[in-house]
């Protein structure tokens, strides 16, 4: 077992006793690590300048003012979706290779020297790595950045079939 | 017109007909590439496009751009599909294999992925090799083992795939709209054009059979 092998293991037995973050910024910023994508958020188009200049080009093809601003809206709409869909692709969950490839039936005696220095309980030891193999199968589960990228890109499909949805609308109906 | 850029690659959509001032484009932000993919084949299919099209109106342009771009999403899924076969391949070879565990799922994909395209140097085919014979299969086995364990993952690419074709439908409906709308008022002109020199031809006859 490679003393890296073991900081790892240290480090993260260590975050588990973590309590969360005490300052304000800190407190700030995990406030948004469930923040995925952005797209559940009501987006103000109106006052972009992008909205009045697309209004008033879409207006010379003869469409009512209605219909300039559902389309100008529904376009706007439909990219920011797109943006956030090659974003989601891009940038993928990182694959933990560490956990992923550990050994943990090996590491139980790193587990009952890290757990108490002057001896652990065994159903302690059992208790940690009984965690960390289920740690290790979610993220075997999720596969590759391939998969991970698929999956992640799958749970937008939804946004971008009713953005298009509305853009199409708004256009036959002009 | 010269627009977005990520990867520091700009987009410069020639459009034949449109005047460039009166384009959508400038204003919506732009499908972006990825940094191993080909601008030029990108901006060729997106031209092929447009050249089917008579005389397109801006929105019609700004339309067939996101057409295009459904069609590069689905050449990128259809890659992907075949990404995760070859993901799932190197995940089985891993965990079949004894002697290789240490070089990881990801050194073992990289020489697979060049394995199967023939371009592996000897040190990576003698890895997979090697690994096919103490796994006890034969490169179709493992392929045919590796579809079952990424299954879930080929079906979700294939829902994307899926998605995009129903977008390239909806999208198309739209042009096919604002064509059917541009045609109509070409011909409610025509025909307005046609009534007013009937009207003005009525006009000098009535004139010329007035009694003098």
């Amino acid at each position: 077992m490679t003393i890296s092998h073991r900081r790892s293991l240290a480090n993260r037995c260590n975050a588990l006793k973590s309590t969360g973050p005490k300052s304000v910024s800190g407190k700030r910023a995990s406030s948004q690590n469930s923040r995925k994508h952005g797209l559940n958020s009501a987006p103000d188009f109106e006052s972009s300048s992008e909205y009045s200049a697309l209004v008033e080009l879409i207006a010379e093809e003869g469409f009512s003012a209605f219909a300039c601003a559902d389309i100008a809206a529904g376009l706007l709409n439909y990219r920011r979706v797109m943006d956030a869909y090659y974003d989601t692709y891009t940038s993928p969950e990182p694959v933990d290779e560490f956990l992923r490839d550990a050994n943990v039936k090996a590491s139980n005696p790193i587990f009952s020297e890290l757990l108490s220095p002057s001896g652990s309980e065994p159903q302690d030891v059992r208790e940690m790595a009984a965690f960390f193999a289920s740690m290790q199968r979610q993220e075997r589960r999720k596969g590759g950045p391939v998969s991970r990228r698929s999956a992640d890109t799958h749970k937008l499909m939804r946004y971008q079939r009713n953005g298009i949805a509305r853009l199409s609308r708004a256009v036959r109906q002009g | 017109m010269l627009y977005n850029v990520h990867f520091g690659i700009y987009v410069d959509v020639a459009m034949p007909v449109e005047d460039k001032s009166k384009s959508l484009l400038p204003f919506l932000s732009s499908p972006k590439l990825l940094p191993n993919e080909s601008e030029a084949e990108f901006q060729s299919g997106l031209q092929s496009l447009l050249s089917e099209l008579d005389n397109p109106s801006p929105l019609a342009v700004a339309l067939v751009s996101q057409l295009n771009e459904c069609l590069w999403w689905i050449k990128r899924h259809t890659v992907d599909k075949e990404l995760l076969l070859h993901e799932a391949m190197a995940r089985l070879l891993s965990r079949e294999g004894s002697n290789w565990m240490g070089s990881g799922d990801s050194a073992l994909s990289e020489a697979l992925e060049h394995y199967l395209e023939g371009s592996a140097h000897k040190d990576q085919a003698a890895l997979i090799e090697e690994a096919l014979i103490d796994a006890n299969l034969t490169l179709s086995d493992l392929r045919a083992k590796a579809f079952k364990d990424a299954a879930r993952h080929i079906k979700m690419v294939d829902d994307l795939i899926h998605r995009q074709h129903q977008t390239i439908r909806h999208l198309q409906r739209s042009i096919d709209s604002i064509d059917y709308k541009s045609r109509l008022i070409k011909r409610m002109d025509l025909e307005l054009a046609a009534l007013e020199s009937k009207q003005s031809v009525k006009g000098v006859l009535s004139l010329d059979d007035k009694p003098s």
